[in-house]
């Protein structure tokens, strides 16, 4: 799934982005949101990291919980904002324009859940640091945190093969948009290290995506 | 060592120059400072934060390198590269904010196209002071209280710029159109590859003597400053060249298709070379590459209020502000590159763009959608 650097292409006309994402990625990250959202139970409280167009957060709305998307990218957030009304979400859905850095506004422990497709990626070292710290302080003793995004893959042939593939890609994007993604190293032992319990990983057949399940413990006994 | 290396890097990255480089984010520690020492930011295009580095050496300071995706700041502001976020970004996640215990940080002037410093007060409590657009500037203006002499506030144009900008624009179009001589016409890469770089040091370094036939709100300004959306009057030209090299080959008795596949290519190179957006590529002119896009900045008169911020963030010292009359005025207009963060700074909303068609476009647009994606808005 080394063509997730694509997307920020898509993302620069975000009329495409859902249409051009589907067909990037052949329905693989639909699934891979849905997976996550079932996690999700009716009435919880909800925190979407980086929106974008609200694949996550309208799943979660499904769900039955009340969510709060937030995403740096004013446009992306017109579009999800369009999705949420045409979905009839307006009452459990809330969109924010913020970024991560922002997070140490909302309250200690006051959602259940936190979710974060496609997001961890785009961040700066200091900004995925300080968002594992704040997401751990947000939750709820026992609340989960949810991750979708590009990993670097363990074994070393798929770590070439993944460069292989990417690289071309990365370079057309680059050119585009003058972005880039990062695909992160070691994200289960860094959430371990903050304290989180991996309940789940899924990893892609090339292991350039990863699924993570975890939760922040309970208690004392739970760590 | 520093010396050579800085010298290389400063040739290396100009040759690149229209790539974006990008370096670490995050906090460098400049000196020995303590709690009380000026905070700077600056996005992290590699060249500019070596070249910022370089002018704060023997000051002792926190310098905050923030993500503008490798783009030099004015691009990244404009381009909505480098947003609130990023600064609040590099204000929250840094760390800095345990370093001292002021709340003030010195954000480049530039980046005031794309960055509201009411808001970034307004989410994080750091107070923006607008320094000066140049690096070098910035001890001087760090002795002077943070206070900026106008020329601090003013782009120019100087002959270095302007080779960087000659070079900037050579080194990829040469190397392309050697490459591509290796197919047409072999023999013809190297003198192609310097007839490129002599067209490109002869615009930009004779640029003083037409400057001051080129005005920002004229479009037809001169052959070498046409692009090709502007009615391809380059191509007529090219097309009467061809006709007058088939002419010539002809009386003479040399005409192939050799002949014409080589002129053809070579005359073509200089074409685009004339055709590029080079008022775009200065400082003190808008890009010619939208004349749809020509927009006017307004003042309403009954909306402001003397704020000033207008003066202290306008590249080209368009403003006069009575701070007793409580009132801005644009005497220098007329000098004004669109750049837009008048409008996003004015906390009374007194400034704004009209289009060409005379519709008003809202200082809210342009903060949420900068100026690279107005284009689309307008239609």
């Amino acid at each position: 799934m080394s063509t997730y650097v694509l997307m920020k292409i898509l993302e620069s006309a975000p009329d495409r982005y859902d249409r051009g994402i589907r067909w990037l990625t052949l329905g693989r990250l639909e699934r891979a949101y849905d997976r996550l959202a079932s996690h999700i139970q009716e009435g919880q409280r909800v925190l979407d990291l980086g929106c974008g167009t609200g694949a996550l957060t309208l799943r979660a709305a499904e769900r039955g919980a009340r969510v709060k998307g937030i995403d740096v990218n004013a446009q992306m957030l017109e579009k999800a904002e369009q999705r949420a009304r045409g979905a009839g979400f307006t009452a459990t859905i809330e969109f924010s324009e913020m970024g991560v850095a922002e997070l140490g506004n909302e309250p200690s422990e006051s959602y259940d859940v936190v979710m974060s497709g496609l997001c961890f990626s785009e961040l700066t070292e200091d900004e995925l640091t300080y968002t594992l710290d704040e997401v751990k302080r947000i939750l709820k003793p026992g609340g989960l945190l949810l991750v979708a995004d590009e990993a670097n893959p363990e074994s070393l042939p798929k770590r070439m093969l993944a460069r292989l593939i990417r690289c071309p890609l990365a370079v057309i994007t680059y050119l585009l948009t003058q972005t880039t993604t990062r695909a992160i190293d070691q994200l289960p032992e860094r959430l371990q290290e903050k304290g989180f319990s991996i309940l789940s990983i899924r990893r892609s057949r090339l292991e350039d995506f990863i699924e993570i399940v975890s939760r922040k413990p309970r208690g004392i006994q739970d760590e | 060592m520093n010396e050579l290396r800085y010298v290389l890097i400063n040739i290396m990255e100009t040759l690149l120059r229209v790539l974006p480089i990008p370096c670490a984010t995050g906090l460098r520690v400049i000196g020995d400072p303590d709690e009380h020492s000026p905070v700077l930011l600056t996005g992290n295009y590699h060249l500019t934060v070596e070249r910022v580095r370089r002018a704060l050496r023997g000051l002792d300071c926190y310098l905050l390198i923030a993500n503008s995706r490798g783009i030099n700041v004015w691009c990244a502001a404009a381009g909505g590269h480098l947003t609130n976020h990023d600064v609040i970004s590099a204000l929250k996640t840094s760390g800095i904010e345990q370093r001292v215990a002021h709340r003030r940080v010195i954000l480049p002037q530039l980046a005031a196209t794309g960055v509201e410093a009411s808001v970034v007060q307004r989410k994080t409590g750091w107070k923006v002071i607008w320094g000066p657009v140049y690096a070098g500037d910035i001890p001087a203006f760090i002795d002077h209280g943070f206070e900026k002499t106008p020329a601090m506030r003013q782009v120019a144009f100087p002959w270095t710029q302007r080779l960087e900008m000659a070079a900037a624009w050579a080194f990829p179009i040469s190397v392309i159109s050697a490459l591509a001589a290796q197919v047409v016409w072999p023999d013809g890469s190297i003198p192609l590859a310097l007839l490129v770089w002599g067209l490109a040091l002869l615009i930009f370094l004779s640029f003083p003597l037409y400057s001051r036939w080129l005005r920002p709100e004229g479009k037809r300004v001169g052959f070498v400053f046409f692009d090709f959306g502007r009615g391809g009057l380059q191509l007529i030209l090219w097309g009467a060249f061809m006709l007058g090299v088939v002419g010539y080959a002809n009386w003479e008795g040399i005409l192939s298709w050799d002949v014409v596949w080589r002129w053809g290519f070579a005359s073509l190179v200089v074409v685009l070379v004339l055709s590029l957006d080079l008022m775009g590529s200065t400082p003190v002119y808008k890009s010619g590459l939208h004349e749809d896009r020509m927009l006017e900045v307004v003042l309403d008169e009954n909306t402001c209020r003397g704020a000033g911020f207008c003066e202290q963030v306008c590249p080209r010292n368009c403003f006069d502000v009575d701070h007793r009359q409580h009132r801005a005025t644009r005497p220098r207009g007329h000098l004004c590159v669109q750049c837009g963060a008048c409008i996003v700074q004015c906390p009374f909303d007194a400034l704004s763009f009209q289009s060409p068609t005379g519709e008003t476009i809202a200082p809210e647009t342009i903060r949420r959608f900068k100026l690279n994606l107005l284009g689309q808005r307008m239609k």
